[in-house]
């Protein structure tokens, strides 16, 4: 079931490495640098530790920074002394400090930083853990994540050598880029004359592609975030899942077997793939029936703890399989991902619009009808009028007023507009033009000139072919492309553009895309003439999403890199989905 | 060549003293050396002269000048000294010139005479003025000593990091040491003095009595004691005229001469070189200079003139009014091939190639022999190393020629070692020239390292040789040439003279992008200056534009700071400047510079979002973006206020903020909130329970839960709730309460909105099949199937699919038929359909 990969696809770069050093500098950092003998997590809550020194390990942000001032001071009212330690990963912000001297408490922290930026949550996938990086850019149009993203890639760089090959497209990814570059060339002659170990990099930032991370995801991978919330490689599987009163917290990554086989597979392969694999383990089980004891001694001391811990496996993924069923079953699933198909296909868009407002109207969730809004608003290069106030104002009926703040926020962003009446698309892009050209404009991402931008879904879809023409059943099981990872409704639109440039090797012959992606200066490709990658590595293509990324984009792309014989590693701010996305533009009360 | 050895003076059996001259000097000295106190730094380094009118009873009348010459007497600097008295002088391991004032103000001067720093030795040292004092190199710097009026003695090892060490009191001393010196033995810096016939050690802790082991008897004082220039030996020279030579630690005596002088030397000297098993002391009177070591007879010489000695690693130097000497032990390579009549390798192949030069057979002779011996490497070695100790040019290479020569006939002698020779040679007779006037020798440039030598070249402004020497030893850029050009431009941005678009152009043009050179370094260096204009424009070179940002803040420049903060794409540098901008502009002027800066803007907003919510409103204020105040006083609505009165009315700013914005929808469905809140507060006061904060949705089916039906339907009225969500509300809330009597009523009481497909979904949800039922039948027919097939009726949905010949339905029905039980219904349909396809 699990395809293979060609044997002449190169193999992927030793992250472990990776792993290795992270663990050592934290070790080093918290054991001989600051003495910490007991970790806790950092919740919002009153230190209960005695211990003469607190040692904090925070992201730098503001909250965390009152956290820790509001201990501090709790603790002078208490008239008790200690020692305070912050250290900032992946780097310290003078607004922390800020926030700490305006609270009166600089005095009594000292501060550290650990320049932590690459997490390796599996063979092929490295995470900055950044979830914060979306709402920080994307919406309030906060740059300081851009020095940490050219950090990593200098990281890498001094790593597994020079990068010969580079494609981007986004302004994000064009300033990290940038940025990425003059640090390169600050500490030049590291990295020179060693061989590339990675062929081609790809950067794309996620406001290129909201449509692909905003659609439910059907592949196993995707299916368990969706459901359970994957978090850093690892997820909890509830009572539901394990049948028993506990929960079983579960890595999920290449080491397990089982789960390495179904990942990317569509769902409604899954339990027949799972139950096969039953029944082998059941067959090898068997086989003791007529072992002599010699034979038998064999198989115990052998074989039989890989059996058990496929079993064990086995049983979890079951599990995992029935109780998603259940959930997508009772939310109606199927007429979800039909009214899905149906947005990206652009039919019946009265009939999905009337089935979001029911949506809205029953309270099914809020997130998932904000979801639904927004590929909408995307799909059909913003909402016309009427519906988007009554959508809205449904919405505020069932969810409360502050999401007036939420409608705010997903305009801002670009992810739920009122389409303009008069705006011709000539019109818009003379104004976005002309913003890009301001020299001052195109340093910045001024957040607002989103609102100028029309998405230009449909003809996107229409130039690159995201639609595949069925004729007759899609086979999911064995997919002829990355649409299978939609059900065979739907290519995903980075994971095509990433294709389309690999094959091209440039950007030439797209600028038609380009322009209706609205990022006409923001595309581009920087390609070294002389190729010294050898052709092994010249098929290892890193990609890094530049606000998260899904785990069907990673399956989509696998599939790709099978299909053609190259190998991909993915480079994230976090792993996201639709959920998230729509989390970290929502408002919520405290 | 027969005179080449003319200078040799042989002390005992085994060595060989030479001394020839460096330069004959030019210097216009108006005193005697005699009357001045001088100062020469080591290693070839400059001379200081101040003469000294407080030694003379005189009142000081005239001022005294403090001259500053190189080794080879050009001046460098000549200034009229306004300070107190001075004590004594003497040059650090940088080359800056320390002067002890009387007061124990030592004063730090530069080798251009350019006044650097002060600082006091302390305050018994002031109270008890300076008697004597010493400054002294150990490897961790440049130490001073100090020897107090009071008899006490005050060091800091190190001026660059000066920490005073007060040494312990002498018991029963009641006069001057006779003499003293600073000694450095574990990398701790003691005293040793004479008082008497007495020798004392101090260190930090204590002072003890020494004695100088198989010392002579009948010595009643000390007159003279001399360390080596690297701290391992130590000379005595005593009132009886005797010599006592051993090592410092005061645990061995290497050999004892007796010269029969009662007279104090004017100065006492070891003259060593590194490795070398000859130890011996150079002893200068007033006209008389004389060699002692492990010999009977010393080497004696006439002086002149009145002359002044300096201790180098590997020999003295000599100067006076008019020369400047090296005296020093001949090197054994040196030795060993000129020495009369030798027969070393070095010596035969220096002859050999002589003779090859002149065409005669005997070249080969020679040549031969030493091929016989098997001693041909052994003689290029030697030529080359001979080579290095040479002072004069044509001697250097008349020697790499031998070797060269030599070279021709080994097979694989690595070159390196004459490569770098040459090299080095060139280096050196670059530098000893008269202009430059630094008379290294090999043994002392290889001690000091190029780096060093570059170092001092850059310190005396001979830039364009730096260079040269870079390029020529094709070190790195980074550590060479670039690291000397931004010295360079350094030295430029201080010539006054010159208009600032001249230096900066001539700066740029100079440095290009030579890597490795900080504009911002430059740019800070012409601000030390005052030149704020200069360094506005050296930063406009520099790359980086994170670095021209702190000094741009620095000079007051923060508008500028900022637009180069954004260029650098760091938040951080940002925001430090946004917070320098904010505490140096006013309010007003503050936001405008934002507004024309979004980036700097949004990241002020953030910070203000968290920190600062009057400024943020503010800053919404001053834009006039009613859309986000708006937002803020929405927020504010249920994040800062609590009281109802104060929630609306920070609902109503929203509400006229998003009228003003043109938002008619968002202002609409705000006042429609503060109504809703309003009514909330209304129905907690009479209903009880908790209704404020819910959502309009919310609020209704807590109505109907309650049974307030009536109260429920008038504020579906009142807020224009769409039938089809009230109906979905009402059905949600019967089935939750299990009032199917109610429900029932209900669905009767008008034709449904959504249908009765979603009451037979709910009643399903809630397990009644009995209720379900009743809905399923007054299900429209498109639903009809779907309906029937949730309430578990499979054959009469066959029926109506079989009916409604419609395939999706057949298979919909079809994929339901599960066991036994459903097997005819699946007959049934599977005929249906084969029936359909037939017509």
């Amino acid at each position: 079931m699990a395809f293979p990969h060609r044997p002449d696809a190169p193999e992927l770069p030793d992250f472990s490495m990776l792993k290795r050093l992270a663990r050592d500098q934290l070790i080093y950092l918290l054991e001989q640098q600051h003495e910490v003998d007991k970790l806790y997590k950092v919740e919002n809550k009153p230190a209960v530790s005695s211990s003469e020194q607190l040692c904090f390990l925070v992201r730098p942000r503001i909250k965390n920074m009152r956290y820790v001032a509001s201990l501090v001071n709790a603790d002078k009212l208490a008239g008790r002394t200690r020692k305070y330690k912050v250290i900032f990963s992946p780097q310290k912000f003078h607004a922390c400090e800020m926030v700490l001297e305006e609270e009166g408490v600089y005095g009594d922290v000292s501060c550290d930083e650990w320049a932590f930026s690459l997490l390796p949550l599996d063979v092929d996938l490295l995470s900055m853990e950044l979830p914060e990086f979306f709402r920080d850019y994307f919406l309030e149009g906060d740059q300081r994540w851009i020095n940490t993203v050219a950090q990593a890639l200098h990281l890498l760089s001094t790593l597994y050598g020079p990068f010969p090959n580079c494609y981007g497209i986004g302004r994000c990814t064009k300033m990290s880029y940038e940025l990425w570059r003059k640090l390169e060339e600050e500490e030049d002659g590291e990295t020179k004359g060693r061989r590339p170990e990675i062929g081609h990099v790809f950067l794309l930032d996620r406001d290129v592609d909201f449509v692909t991370a905003l659609c439910s995801q059907v592949v196993y991978e995707g299916l368990v975030d969706d459901t359970f919330r994957v978090k850093c490689g690892s997820v909890d599987f509830g009572p539901e899942v394990t049948s028993s009163d506990r929960s079983l917290k579960v890595l999920l990554n290449a080491e397990d077997k089982v789960f390495n086989e179904i990942r990317n597979e569509h769902f409604s392969n899954v339990f027949g793939f799972l139950s096969q694999k039953a029944r082998n383990l059941q067959a090898q089980y068997d086989r003791r029936r007529g072992m002599d004891i010699k034979q038998m001694k064999n198989f115990v001391s052998q074989e039989l703890k890989g059996l058990k811990q496929e079993h064990r496996l086995l049983s979890v993924h079951i599990g995992a399989c029935e109780s998603i069923m259940k959930k997508k079953t009772k939310q109606d699933f199927q007429e979800l991902i039909k009214t899905e198909h149906a947005l990206l296909e652009g039919f019946n868009i009265r009939e999905s619009t009337s089935y979001i407002e029911e949506h809205i109207d029953r309270q099914v969730s809020p997130i998932e009808s904000l979801r639904l809004m927004c590929l909408l608003s995307i799909t059909e290069n913003g909402l016309i009028p009427k519906d988007y106030r009554s959508l809205k104002t449904q919405y505020l009926q069932s969810y409360g007023p502050e999401h007036l703040l939420t409608f705010s926020n997903l305009r801002r962003a670009g992810l739920l507009t009122e389409q303009a009446p008069g705006d011709t698309l000539t019109a818009v892009e003379s104004k976005v033009s002309k913003l890009v050209t301001d020299k001052a404009a195109g340093k910045i991402t001024d957040a607002f000139n989103s609102l100028a931008k029309r998405s230009n879904f449909r003809a996107i879809s229409k130039k690159l072919n995201l639609i595949p023409r069925v004729d007759g059943e899609y086979d999911l099981k064995v997919p002829r492309d990355m649409a299978y990872v939609f059900s065979g409704a739907y290519v995903p639109l980075s994971c095509r553009l990433i294709e389309q440039v690999l094959e091209r090797r440039s950007w030439q012959g797209l600028d038609e895309v380009v322009r209706l992606l609205n990022c006409n200066e923001l595309a581009f490709t920087d390609v070294t003439k002389e190729d010294k990658a050898s052709s092994e590595s010249s098929r290892l293509i890193m990609v890094v999403f530049l606000g998260g990324c899904t785990f069907s984009e990673i399956s989509a792309l696998r599939f790709l890199g099978r299909e053609k014989g190259y190998r991909f590693i993915f480079l994230t701010t976090a792993v996201t989905n639709s959920a998230r996305l729509m989390e970290a533009m929502s408002e919520v009360k405290a | 060549m027969d005179c080449y050895t003319a200078n040799w003076n042989p002390l005992g059996d085994s060595a060989f003293y030479r001394k020839y001259e460096l330069y004959s000097m030019d210097w216009d000295l108006k005193e005697e050396l005699r009357d001045c106190l001088v100062a020469a730094a080591p290693y070839g380094g400059p001379i200081a002269l101040l003469r000294n009118p407080w030694r003379k009873e005189k009142a000081a009348s005239v001022r005294p000048v403090l001259e500053i010459y190189s080794a080879s007497g050009l001046p460098l600097a000549s200034l009229l000294w306004k300070s107190g008295p001075v004590v004594s002088l003497g040059w650090s391991a940088e080359e800056e010139l320390l002067c002890v004032q009387e007061d124990g103000v030592v004063l730090v001067y530069g080798l251009h005479g350019d006044f650097r720093r002060h600082f006091s030795m302390g305050n018994e040292v002031l109270q008890n003025r300076v008697l004597d004092a010493r400054i002294f190199h150990t490897e961790f710097g440049s130490g001073v000593a100090i020897l107090t009026g009071a008899h006490r003695f005050t060091l800091s090892a190190n001026v660059g990091d000066l920490k005073l060490r007060r040494m312990p009191e002498v018991p029963g001393l009641q006069s001057a040491p006779s003499c003293w010196t600073t000694l450095c033995q574990d990398r701790v810096a003691h005293i040793l003095l004479a008082v008497g016939p007495d020798l004392y050690l101090l260190d930090h802790a204590a002072c003890s009595a020494v004695t100088p082991p198989g010392l002579a008897p009948g010595v009643s004082s000390f007159l003279q004691m001399a360390v080596s220039f690297t701290y391992r030996h130590l000379a005595l020279f005593t009132d009886t005229g005797y010599i006592w030579m051993g090592t410092a630690s005061l645990k061995e005596k290497l050999c004892e001469f007796n010269c029969n002088i009662r007279a104090p030397p004017k100065q006492m000297v070891w003259c060593s070189r590194p490795r070398s098993k000859e130890r011996a002391v150079v002893v200068a009177w007033e006209r008389r200079l004389m060699v002692v070591g492990d010999a009977p007879e010393s080497i004696q010489f006439v002086l002149d003139e009145d002359s002044y000695l300096v201790p180098e690693l590997d020999g003295v130097r000599i100067f006076s009014h008019s020369t400047h000497e090296f005296l020093h032990e001949v090197p054994v390579a040196s030795e060993e091939i000129f020495k009369i009549a030798s027969m070393a390798p070095g010596a035969l192949l220096l002859e050999a190639q002589k003779e090859y030069e002149k065409e005669s057979q005997k070249a080969d002779e020679y040549l031969r022999e030493i091929q016989e011996l098997g001693q041909l490497t052994q003689a290029v070695q030697q030529c080359i190393e001979a080579a290095g100790h040479e002072h004069r040019p044509d001697m250097q290479k008349s020697l790499l020629r031998a070797a060269s020569f030599g070279k021709c006939f080994l097979d694989r002698f690595p070159p390196d070692s004459f490569v770098r020779m040459c090299q080095d040679l060139r280096v050196l007779n670059a530098i000893r020239d008269y202009h430059i006037g630094i008379p290294l020798t090999y043994s002392q440039y290889k001690q000091l390292t190029i780096q060093v030598l570059l170092d001092r070249l850059v310190l005396r402004r001979l830039y364009p040789l730096a260079i040269q020497i870079c390029e020529y030893l094709r070190l790195p850029e980074v550590q060479g040439v670039s690291r000397i050009l931004a010295h360079w431009a350094c030295y430029k941005v201080q010539q006054k003279d010159v208009s600032d678009e001249d230096v900066a152009r001539a700066i740029n043009q100079k440095l290009g992008d030579t890597p490795g050179v900080s504009y911002s370094d430059i740019a800070a260096r012409a601000y030390g200056c005052g030149r704020t204009e200069l360094a506005i424009k050296l930063l406009e070179y520099e790359p980086r534009s994170g670095e021209q940002v702190p000094l741009l803040l620095k000079m007051k420049r923060s508008k500028l700071a900022l637009s180069k903060a954004i260029e650098s794409g760091d938040t951080d540098l940002v925001f430090t400047v946004l917070l320098h901008l904010k505490n140096e502009l006013n309010r007003g002027d503050f936001f405008m510079t934002l507004r024309n800066q979004p980036m700097a803007l949004s990241l002020y907003r953030q910070f203000c979002k968290h920190q600062e919510l009057e400024t943020l409103k503010d800053l919404y204020n001053q834009d006039d973006n009613h859309q986000e105040l708006g937002s803020f006083h929405i927020r504010a609505s249920y994040a800062a206020e609590e009281r109802i009165e104060g929630r609306v009315a920070a609902l109503q700013s929203a509400a006229d903020a998003f009228y003003k914005a043109k938002n008619e929808f968002a202002a609409k469905a705000t006042e429609d909130q503060m109504r809703l809140l309003r009514l909330q507060r209304r129905l907690e006061d009479e209903l009880g329970g908790h209704f404020v904060d819910l959502s309009l949705h919310d609020t209704v089916t807590t109505l109907v839960l309650g049974g307030h039906s009536k109260r429920a339907e008038q504020l579906a009225r009142d807020f224009r709730i769409p039938d089809k969500r009230l109906w979905w509300l009402k059905l949600t809330a019967l089935a939750d309460l299990e009032d199917w009597e109610e429900l029932e009523k209900f669905s009767k009481s008008k034709k449904s909105p959504i249908g009765y497909l979603p009451f037979v979904e709910i009643c399903m949800k809630q397990h009644n099949k009995y209720e379900a039922k009743k809905y399923a039948s007054r299900v429209g027919p498109e639903q009809k199937v779907k309906a029937l097939l949730l309430v578990g009726d499979v054959a009469q949905a066959a029926d109506v699919a079989i009916e409604h010949r419609n395939e999706a339905e057949l298979t919909l029905v079809l994929s339901h038929c599960t066991g036994a039980t459903d097997a005819a219904t699946a007959d049934k349909i599977q005929r249906a359909r084969a029936q359909a396809q037939k017509k």
